[in-house]
């Protein structure tokens, strides 16, 4: 089992009950895609495995490893393992696409080396090699904020990939594109999910949970509501994940 | 058009209470009280104003006179000697320089003499001094050559100190004029040398600032440090320490300095150093917590160290901010060391206060004028670095 977590619990320091008592598991080469609403809590539960957030009570566990218990180096060691893309790219925007692809191999460098800006030629491979994947080695040498939005999330799957990740977390990588744009980024998570890395994706739309997702869970006000295939999802499941008002939006 | 009425609206207004009348009553008082109080504590009296002593005037004509430029002095020293009473056979000594006359040369106290002039350089002013045997000097007149460089002028031989009446006196004449190119006046040399002092000191105390504050505003910013326990420690105490760094005058520090390092220019950069980082500290960290936190979070999820963090997540993002600061902080220590001589902190301002207690004014408006236009100066080209970095 590459993920498994339980009874996975926080509560933020102004009360709000995010997750209540999660518990699920995760294996390799699985793409899982987690809906609900705004709020629900789909955030807190992907910061919680890497640790971003603190969870107030649970475990989780990588490939057997108690996330939750680590600290210091070895929780940095830890995170090299999950690679992690975000709604809102999160690119340090005045530095160069280059710069950016290489920060995800931060972990696995020395900080002096790092700080002087110093990278050996293998990971300077290792990141044209993934902006080539992503269509964007003629950008390397851009600033990040003279990319579009969605070539910006490019950068950020190649920043994950230099992790060599085992897991990539996705955090409503979609949401602040256009739609059309929203299938080329999902084929690239897909892409490195048929190369045997797992994927953890948020996601709003639930016809794109079903056209991506090998497992599907569902989080509403903190509780994990649904933990199925895609086919399973049927409008009744629908209306339980997003309240009796949703209607779908089915394109 | 049918005529619309208008309605008159009118929000109801609670009935003042006579308690209210009376806070009022009061706080007008109070503050009538205040500024009263303020007025006289502080002395003003504009009728001051209105009748400046006469030394006003001397001032600010001297500060439209400020000594910047000179020309090399030049003199020509001529001696004639006069016997006291006339004797032939006695024999003279000591005529110097060519040109001048005395009618006769000799003579007693009070007899009618003409020295004269003539080859000399021309319109140019001078003196005309008697001396006695023994040297005794006094100044008879004022000269000033014609155009062919002559001049005649005919007094009475003056009274001696009694011993010196009878032997050989003599008439001394010196010519002074100014000669050759324009050049820096001394005052102007000094203040040249100093505004130098000033400027380096301005710069020393703005890099060694930025060096230390840098550092400084990372732990004293919360996003940095509220990860833990111990971080929140660190950045309550580096705030205090910054906050009371900062409530102290630069000018008190430097006077602390100099009793640490002595007087001179190392006390004002120590001085401003430590005001600047103060402040600079307080700036740059409230730059560190205003960024977005998203790519902070993203680096951190790779496994990276909280260095790194810094460096590849925050630093770029505080650049533009702590660059406008720092010339803003440039900006004020070239004011600030200006004047932190004027406790002996160095630069300009040791000269500035120096001659106005000795009531130099020429020279103090020399050293003020120097402080303006280095002031503008520095202005403009800060100004034009922000425009192009920031």
């Amino acid at each position: 089992m590459l993920l498994e977590i339980k009874n996975l619990t926080k509560t933020y320091d102004d009360g709000t009950q995010a997750l209540k008592n999660v518990s699920f598991t995760l294996s390799e080469g699985e793409f899982v895609v987690l809906l609900g609403l705004s709020g629900s809590g789909k955030s807190t539960l992907l910061r919680c495995i890497n640790r971003l957030v603190e969870p107030t009570s649970g475990t989780v566990l990588l490939n057997g490893q108690d996330v939750t218990a680590a600290s210091g180096a070895e929780l940095r060691r830890m995170r090299r393992d999950i690679g992690m893309v975000f709604q809102h790219f999160n690119l340090t925007r005045r530095s160069s696409v280059l710069r950016n692809t290489l920060s995800g191999r931060l972990g696995y460098n020395s900080t002096l080396r790092s700080a002087l800006g110093i990278w050996s030629q293998a990971d300077q491979q290792r990141a044209f090699q993934n902006l080539s994947r992503v269509g964007l080695l003629n950008k390397a040498y851009n600033r990040a904020d003279e990319l579009s939005g969605g070539q910006q999330q490019r950068v950020g799957i190649a920043r994950a990939l230099m992790q060599e990740p085992r897991l990539v977390l996705a955090d409503e990588p979609v949401a602040s594109l256009d739609p059309v744009l929203s299938h080329s980024i999902l084929k690239y998570l897909e892409d490195l999910n048929h190369e045997g890395i797992a994927v953890l994706c948020s996601l709003h739309i639930p016809s794109l949970a079903r056209r991506y997702a090998t497992h599907v869970l569902a989080l509403n006000d903190g509780n994990l509501m649904f933990n199925g295939l895609p086919e399973e999802l049927d409008n009744d499941r629908f209306k339980e994940i997003y309240g009796q008002d949703a209607e779908s939006l089915e394109d | 058009m049918p005529e619309e009425k208008k309605q008159t609206i009118k929000p109801v207004r609670e009935n003042r209470t006579s308690l209210q009348l009376i806070i009022n009553v009061v706080l007008i008082a109070l503050v009538v009280l205040t500024y009263t109080y303020g007025w006289n504590v502080t002395q003003i009296d504009l009728s001051k104003l209105a009748a400046p002593p006469d030394g006003l005037k001397g001032l600010v004509g001297d500060l439209f006179h400020p000594d910047i430029l000179a020309r090399d002095r030049q003199s020509y020293r001529a001696y004639r000697t006069y016997l006291i009473p006339c004797d032939a056979e006695r024999q003279r000594a000591g005529a110097v320089g060519e040109g001048i006359s005395i009618m006769p040369d000799c003579g007693n106290i009070g007899d009618i003499v003409t020295i004269a002039g003539e080859g000399l350089r021309p319109n140019t002013s001078g003196t005309i001094a008697w001396r006695t045997q023994q040297g005794g000097t006094k100044i008879l007149a004022q000269i000033e050559t014609d155009d062919t460089g002559a001049f005649s002028f005919t007094t009475r031989v003056p009274e001696a100190p009694p011993g010196q009446t009878v032997g050989q006196h003599g008439t001394e004449v010196i010519l002074r004029w100014e000669e050759g190119a324009l050049r820096m006046s001394e005052t102007a040399k000094q203040v040249l040398a100093k505004m130098v002092e000033t400027i380096f000191l301005a710069l020393m105390a703005t890099t060694m600032g930025v060096f230390l504050a840098v550092p400084i505003s990372f732990l004293a910013a919360r996003n940095v440090m509220a990860t833990t326990r111990l971080g929140m420690t660190i950045y309550f105490l580096i705030r205090l320490f910054l906050n009371i760094l900062r409530s102290v005058e630069t000018l008190i520090w430097a006077l602390i300095f100099i009793v640490w390092v002595g007087i001179g220019p190392f006390a004002g950069v120590l001085a401003l150093t430590l005001h600047s980082v103060a402040a600079l500290g307080k700036l740059y960290s409230e730059a560190v917590e205003s960024i977005n936190p998203g790519p902070v979070e993203a680096v951190q999820a790779t496994g990276a160290s909280r260095v790194q963090t810094v460096i590849y997540a925050i630093l770029p993002q505080v650049m533009p901010p702590f660059l406008a600061f720092t010339i803003y902080r440039w900006d004020i220590n070239v004011r600030m060391s200006t004047v932190i001589g004027l406790v002996g902190g160095g630069g300009i301002g040791f000269l500035l206060i120096q001659w106005i207690n000795l009531i130099q004014y020429r020279q103090a408006a020399t050293a003020v004028w120097a402080i303006v236009v280095v002031v503008a100066t520095m202005d403009y080209f800060s100004a034009w670095i922000r425009k192009k970095v920031v």
